[in-house]
């Protein structure tokens, strides 16, 4: 009996201590965005797949405290060189993703990043070829590491939450993204490689690579009065940041870099510097209704170049997710060919709209549909027409937004 | 009874750390008091040419050592409690002022050849920055700023970090007036170098082993904001100009503001070669070109 015990507790061990998450990132280099004015912009960027565009933000890379992570990275941009840097995470020299100083990955060729995650926090990830060019050009994604059980904790012992939102700032300037800037000439068994590197004047200002209303309608923190809300600021742009959140969130900073910091600061305002990270606790005991403003300060000449917002919606409890209408949104089949059914529960009778947004943020179709009674209810959508890619479509009863992603083959 | 033993044991035990404690208290008042030392230094003010990574010249100004002119300020470093007495010569052909950011009653302003005495210690670890306070912050910006190491050990480096615009350097020497809200610097400095020349520098480049204890002194004496990232490392910062809640924080990225700077502590805990630059990433070009400006690389053996 205490054999059987003691070699099921090997096992178990084991298994926990080899803890694995893999990750599969493909480079692009002919990648588009819709930015804000509805103009498309070419964009570099990693992507999970190759029948979409590169997201801006890239994909999330998300591990828990201890975890060997394996980033399989595959190279399909034509003329370019990449690699990734492991922001903040202290990897080896081997995995440091600086071309000179490690290796870098050739058209159509894969390399390998091996790290075992450290403390719990938030970090990044980027490509550190041609850095200036290529950071602007749209190379770069976080990375959460979570607590080693991986719960809903901002690391092991710390502090529990039940919301989590990351804003993760940058800025475009659309002159950098023109062919003749982005296709760089890259010289073999060079040092570096020796760039010319234009005037900087961003013209969007983006928070998770969206700005003004793309922003608006898209990232908001809806929440409930009491709870604790965890956001995770990043900042990877030119400007600096000031993020100042409404009064009324009674916000804390508990983290910076990966690492509690030794004495919290209850502060509205955070100041956030290109490749800083800052955790911040935010609360309320009464509803709000406001938004959290994030300021982009010129480096050079400290003037203040652009200010985003971010909504936030903290209701009551009762009031919102306690009673939701809206329930159970499922999609099949996903991946999809011609037509996608949407089938929701509904609590109670409710005018349903949904839109459909492109993983770019390129609004697809939008709908108010009708007036569906209680019970299991379903929504077909022709999606012969769309172009192969990822996309998310958004449900709302009114009160409630559920949201889902999609793959059209 | 059990409780009463570990109630004995954990107050002996404080007795033991404060007695410890009181000891290394009197232990370095003592070093203070009886081991401090004065040291005496003389800065040349001087004007010259600085040369850029890519051999472009600008107007620049120094505190050197000598009265021949370097594009490098003079990195000055004291114990904790010695003294030390500047003797400042103004060589250049216009008024120059010099003033120690954040102590009292050290300001004053040289005429051209004349000299000026300033007397300067600090009871604790820090950094401190000295500066040509006039008509600030031009003064400064065409060189005039460097860095008082207070508390250095054997493994102590210094980075003192600068941008420039060039054509306002020239057009600045010349009495010219410039418009800082339209600033756009194009060169980017460690101690008047730019990547790859830093890492000839050994007060800049940093090598050590694993388990050193390595202090670097880091400041901002330049126009434009930095964010100095470190890759392979986490440092702890000791000391603070901007704010005493600063103190203690463990990080990877440190913005540096005008005229700020920290005394970090990296302890490695890995061998490699390891880059350190700022991550507003314009600022790693030079002359408009990448990767000529702030980068420079961490070896540890």
């Amino acid at each position: 009996m205490m054999k059987t015990l003691l070699t099921a507790l090997f096992i178990c061990c084991s298994l926990f201590l080899n803890a694995q998450t893999n990750v599969f990132l493909i480079g692009r280099t002919l990648g588009e965005k819709i930015i804000a004015n509805g103009d498309t912009m070419r964009v570099f960027g990693f992507a999970s797949n190759l029948s979409s565009h590169p997201p801006i933000p890239a994909p999330l890379i998300e591990a828990n405290q201890g975890d060997s992570v394996h980033i399989d990275f595959w190279n399909v941009s034509q003329l370019h060189h990449h690699t990734i840097h492991l922001h903040g995470l202290d990897v080896n020299q081997a995995n440091d993703g600086v071309p000179m100083l490690s290796f870098d990955v050739d058209h159509m060729e894969h390399g390998w990043y091996h790290f075992k995650a450290p403390h719990a926090g938030t970090y990044l990830y980027h490509c550190h070829v041609g850095s200036t060019l290529h950071l602007q050009a749209g190379m770069y994604g976080p990375v959460v590491i979570r607590p080693s059980d991986g719960s809903n904790t901002t690391w092991d012992g710390g502090y529990a939450f039940d919301t989590e939102t990351m804003l993760f700032m940058s800025e475009f300037d659309t002159f950098w993204h023109s062919d003749s800037i982005l296709d760089h000439e890259h010289d073999n068994g060079a040092v570096h490689d020796s760039l010319e590197i234009p005037r900087y004047t961003p013209d969007f200002f983006a928070i998770n690579g969206l700005s003004d209303q793309q922003l608006e309608d898209t990232v908001e923190l809806t929440s409930k009065t009491n709870y604790v809300n965890y956001f995770r600021l990043v900042n990877i742009g030119y400007c600096s940041n000031k993020v100042i959140f409404p009064g009324s969130l009674n916000a804390i900073i508990i983290d910076s870099d990966g690492r509690p910091l030794p004495n919290n600061v209850i502060s509205d305002t955070v100041e956030i510097y290109p490749g800083e990270r800052y955790g911040v606790l935010a609360e309320s005991s009464t509803p709000v209704l406001d938004s959290i403003e994030v300021h982009y300060f010129d480096m050079m000449t400290g003037v203040l170049k652009d200010v985003q917002y971010v909504k936030v919606d903290i209701q009551i409890p009762n009031q919102v997710a306690e009673l939701p209408k809206l329930n159970n949104l499922r999609l099949a089949p996903n991946p999809t060919e011609l037509e996608l059914k949407v089938t929701f529960d509904l609590i109670q009778p409710a005018t349903i709209g949904f839109r459909v947004v492109s993983i770019d943020g390129r609004l697809i179709k939008s709908e108010l549909v009708k007036r569906y009674l209680s019970g299991n209810q379903s929504i077909s959508i022709n999606t012969s027409n769309y172009s192969a890619g990822q996309y998310i479509i958004s449900i709302t009863d009114g009160t409630r937004v559920v949201s889902k992603q999609f793959v059209k083959k | 009874m059990e409780c009463r033993v570990r109630k004995k044991s954990s107050k002996n035990k404080f007795y033991r750390v404060k007695s410890a404690f009181l000891s290394m208290v009197c232990f370095i008042s003592f070093q203070a008091i009886f081991f401090a030392n004065n040291i005496d230094q003389t800065l040349f003010v001087n004007a010259g040419q600085a040369y850029c990574v890519d051999g472009h010249q600008m107007a620049f100004k120094a505190f050197n050592s000598t009265g021949v002119f370097e594009q490098q300020n003079v990195q000055l470093s004291v114990g904790v409690g010695d003294t030390l007495s500047l003797s400042v010569i103004n060589n250049d052909t216009i008024v120059h002022g010099f003033d120690v950011k954040g102590m009292l009653g050290l300001r004053d302003t040289i005429l051209p050849g004349d000299t000026a005495q300033f007397v300067f210690s600090s009871a604790d670890l820090g950094l401190f920055i000295y500066y040509d306070h006039l008509n600030y912050p031009n003064h400064a910006y065409m060189g005039l700023s460097g860095i008082i190491g207070v508390g250095i050990n054997e493994q102590s480096f210094f980075w003192n970090i600068k941008d420039h615009q060039s054509e306002w350097n020239d057009s600045l020497a010349f009495g010219g007036v410039v418009d800082w809200l339209n600033y756009y610097p194009d060169y980017f400095t460690i101690n008047g170098r730019s990547n790859p020349n830093i890492n000839g520098d050994t007060t800049a480049r940093v090598e050590g082993e694993i388990g050193d204890t390595i202090l670097i002194f880091m400041a901002n004496t330049g126009q434009a904001e930095h964010s100095i990232h470190f890759h392979g490392y986490h440092c702890e910062i000791l000391y603070s100009t901007m704010s005493t809640s600063h103190i203690g924080r463990i990080k990877d990225t440190f913005p540096l503001k005008r005229l700020e700077g920290y005394v970090l502590r990296l302890v490695p805990d890995q061998v490699g070669e390891y880059p350190v630059h700022d991550h507003n990433l314009l600022s790693i070009t030079g002359g408009g070109l990448y990767p000529f400006g702030m980068f420079l690389t961490i070896l540890i053996q």
